[in-house]
């Protein structure tokens, strides 16, 4: 008699990790809910014996904050490193660990609170009135800085992006000759740092009979910086697309620089979204550097308030100013990439930072 | 081959050279209107690089090729005039992946022929009736399938309504069933009279719809004559030998 063939085993969940149970026939006595539960209300009752404000004097209050802070870590090490327990605990377990390490720093480390906060977050002196013969309070001039900061960025960003174009397609031309002044003027371009080229546009094209105001040589100098970057990544961009377009296109009987405008460049402007995103990051950050020239942007203004309130408080409203505006940007630029890798186009750029 | 038919394509020993490697090495042909002309041969032999030298898609290094009494090796002709005259068919399609099946189809006939968005609109719509994809005109060219893709493509060429079409390799890059619906839609074109240049190594195909057969090896045309001949009666070592490996 031919035997019954053996059914194979269920296949399905084959990547699911196997069980505590599964592997050891039980669970650990340190996952079990039991123990755990147990070494909180010990978490608590150490919690109770935890020495008063200040920094401790004695040996046996240092080691109770230690002991403290140990069993707290061994508590949520022993959650977060267990694949069956709910994310939920997981959550918690990963908040308790990150406000036990602030609130214990916070009672026993011994800084001096007040101070740091009347130096750095003293937000009430942004109310009173902003620098010599203003008559805006700090807030307003602030506001005011980022304004500037908006469209400096804004106006770079525009001639830097249009700039870079133009190298990057007459760098597409092949032309050995033009090749070799392109290639020239973008690696200056790129070697040269943003804050000295700045001072030599604003300071020294006085001398050979050009003034500029000071935005226009920020644009400029951050234009012509830029679009060394951008002419690279459109040029990578360009050259991304499979040669075959281009003959199509030519063979159909389109020009050059039709098969630029609407066969090769349509295509490369979707994959050099986010490299060209992160990069415009960059410049609205950069636009810091133009306080060199003493153009009242954020951060100039940040620091002419400084002086003159004598308190830091106005560089950290800046820096919170430039998170609110780069933080969004960012994301963006993530976003952007993460839905080129989904659709699998390929980006092999260097942008310029981050 | 009838002097009475108007002469497409007349090639003047057409020397190429990559860099030190001789491609192809004096060529001498004529092509008449309403030909097939199915180039076959062995792989590295200069089909290829024969076909893109007739619109330019590689330079030709010396040789004169007449399109249509046109010498476009000349400086001063326009290569792109030339161009609209002449189809091209790949084998990777080289569609433009950003833009629909009737916007491929339209962008030359705008942009090149300045038809109007309204006729070419029109006449893409009856190409692509004709390769029989009416239905996809909305369709971006990666949600269609090879063959798909290859009809469009050839719809795309005959929107400029050229005098001849070249196919470099049209089926070689298609899955086995979808070979039948391109060459159907090739062999429809040969029966309107289009005047074509074919590299295939669709035996069936240049069987039934070429009219004349090439065999290019090392550079050199070794064979031709109409497909009887030359399939049945292959007279060059290397012809026999090369269609005793496909066939």
């Amino acid at each position: 008699m031919i035997p019954e063939p053996v059914p194979s085993p269920p296949t399905d969940n084959w990547q699911k990790r196997p069980s505590w149970r599964e592997r050891f026939g039980h669970v650990p006595w340190f996952r079990r809910y039991e123990f755990l539960g147990g070494l909180f209300l010990l978490l608590l009752l150490l919690a109770f014996f935890l020495p008063p404000f200040g920094r401790p004097e004695s040996a046996l209050a240092w080691m109770e904050i230690v002991v403290f802070f140990l069993v707290v870590l061994f508590w949520a090490g022993i959650i977060l490193t267990d694949i069956e327990k709910p994310n939920w605990l997981k959550a918690i377990a990963a908040v308790l660990i990150v406000l036990v390490f602030g609130w214990l720093f916070y009672q026993y480390s011994g800084a001096r609170w007040n101070k740091l906060v009347h130096a750095f977050f003293n937000w009430d002196v942004l109310n009173s009135t902003g620098s010599y013969g203003s008559t805006t309070s700090a807030w307003i001039e602030l506001l005011a800085g980022l304004w500037l900061t908006l469209k400096l960025a804004f106006f770079s960003m525009i001639f830097g992006t249009l700039f870079g174009l133009i190298l990057a397609v007459l760098r597409n031309l092949h032309d050995p000759v033009l090749n070799f002044f392109l290639t020239i003027w973008v690696d200056f371009f790129r070697a040269i740092p943003i804050i000295v080229l700045m001072m030599l546009i604003y300071y020294a094209f006085p001398y050979l009979g050009i003034t500029l105001s000071g935005v226009v040589a920020g644009v400029l100098t951050l234009s012509l910086n830029s679009s060394a970057y951008i002419s690279e990544i459109f040029r990578a961009g360009i050259e991304s697309i499979h040669h075959g377009q281009v003959e199509a296109s030519r063979a159909l009987g389109l020009t050059t620089m039709q098969t630029m405008r609407l066969v090769i460049l349509p295509q490369a402007i979707r994959v050099v979204m986010p490299p060209l995103a992160s990069n415009y990051v960059a410049m609205v950050k950069d636009t810091a550097i133009c306080s060199v020239i003493a153009i009242l942007e954020l951060l100039k203004t940040a620091i002419t308030l400084q002086s003159w309130l004598a308190n830091p408080t106005p560089l950290v409203a800046a820096t919170a100013l430039y998170l609110v505006i780069l933080i969004p940007m960012a994301r963006f630029s993530s976003v952007l990439e993460n839905r080129m890798k989904a659709r699998g186009i390929s980006r092999a750029f260097a942008s310029k930072k981050g | 081959m009838g002097e009475d038919r108007a002469l497409m394509i007349d090639v003047i020993d057409l020397h190429k050279y990559f860099k030190d490697h001789h491609v192809l090495k004096g060529l001498n042909q004529k092509v008449y209107k309403g030909e097939v002309v199915a180039i076959i041969g062995p792989s590295g032999g200069g089909k290829s690089t024969f076909i893109r030298c007739l619109n330019r898609l590689e330079e030709p290094s010396s040789g004169k090729i007449l399109i249509e009494g046109t010498d476009i090796t000349a400086t001063r002709t326009d290569i792109n005039r030339v161009r609209m005259e002449i189809g091209m068919v790949f084998q990777s399609f080289n569609l433009f992946p950003h833009l629909t099946a009737l916007q491929n189809i339209k962008l030359a006939p705008i942009h090149v022929r300045r038809m109007s968005e309204k006729d070419a609109e029109e006449r893409g719509r009856q190409l692509l009736k004709k390769v029989g994809l009416q239905e996809k005109a909305s369709a971006y060219p990666d949600q269609l399938s090879g063959g798909q893709q290859q009809r469009v493509a050839i719809a795309r060429a005959l929107a400029m309504q050229p005098n001849m079409i070249f196919f470099d390799e049209p089926t070689s890059a298609l899955d086995p069933e979808m070979i039948r619906e391109v060459l159907d839609v090739m062999d429809n074109l040969a029966k309107e009279g289009m005047t074509m240049l074919v590299i295939s190594h669709e035996i069936g195909f240049i069987r039934e719809a070429a009219t004349r057969i090439l065999v290019l090896a090392d550079g050199c045309i070794i064979e031709e004559g109409t497909p009887n001949e030359v399939l049945k009666h292959p007279q060059h070592p290397r012809t026999q030998d090369f269609l005793s490996k496909i066939l």
